[in-house]
């Protein structure tokens, strides 16, 4: 699923090991979601959002939209 | 660093399963081709020994399934993905080689193979499965 997580995570200062810690997954698992091999949960879109500030929809493009 | 130390926690915990249980079937195996069990090879008491190095088989797919429930999500579903595309192939060669055996008088193979084979095609497949979808 296309995304904005990686210039998210950049502009912010974040490693993907960081971003991994903050929402309780792997290095891996947010390698996967920024390089769309991963489409998250719905909770795991909403622990995104929260450690981001920003609504689902403005982290991830809706792809039935 | 070592490359144990730098894995995350289910990994090491998968990794030092995995080692403990294959450790048991190995030194069973072993202890079977040095002779140790000569005596009882061909008595029912084998028969026991055999379900004994089938334990390690049963705990090393519990090992598999600790490290899913322990994992996040994209490596849960990685894990499953990878397991069942192993499992499915490996069943598929092997009863095809059990239908060659009955139709085509090929070599037996023995039922042990099919573990190997399992995990040996679960390490083929496992560079071409990336994405968990």
């Amino acid at each position: 699923m296309k995304n904005r997580m990686r210039d998210l995570r950049a502009e912010r200062g974040w490693t993907q090991e960081e971003l991994g810690r903050a929402i309780g997954v792997s290095r891996q698992a947010v390698n996967a979601l920024e390089t769309e091999k991963h489409d998250p949960s719905l909770d795991l879109a909403y622990r995104l959002s929260t450690v981001f500030e920003l609504p689902v929809e403005q982290i991830f493009t809706n792809p039935h939209a | 660093m070592s490359s144990l130390a730098a894995m995350d926690g289910p990994n090491r915990r998968y990794l030092t399963r995995t080692m403990a249980f294959m450790g048991g079937y190995v030194a069973v195996n072993v202890a079977a081709i040095l002779g140790a069990f000569d005596e009882i090879i061909g008595e029912p008491a084998g028969a026991i020994l055999g379900l004994a190095v089938a334990a390690p088989i049963a705990g090393q797919i519990w090992a598999t399934l600790a490290l899913m429930a322990e994992s996040d999500e994209f490596v849960r579903t990685l894990t499953a993905k990878r397991f069942i595309v192993a499992a499915g192939l490996a069943m598929a060669l092997f009863s095809g080689w059990g239908f060659m055996e009955s139709y085509g008088n090929v070599a037996h193979a023995p039922g042990w193979v099919v573990y190997a084979l399992f995990w040996g095609l679960y390490g083929l497949v496992t560079p071409l499965i990336r994405t968990s979808r």
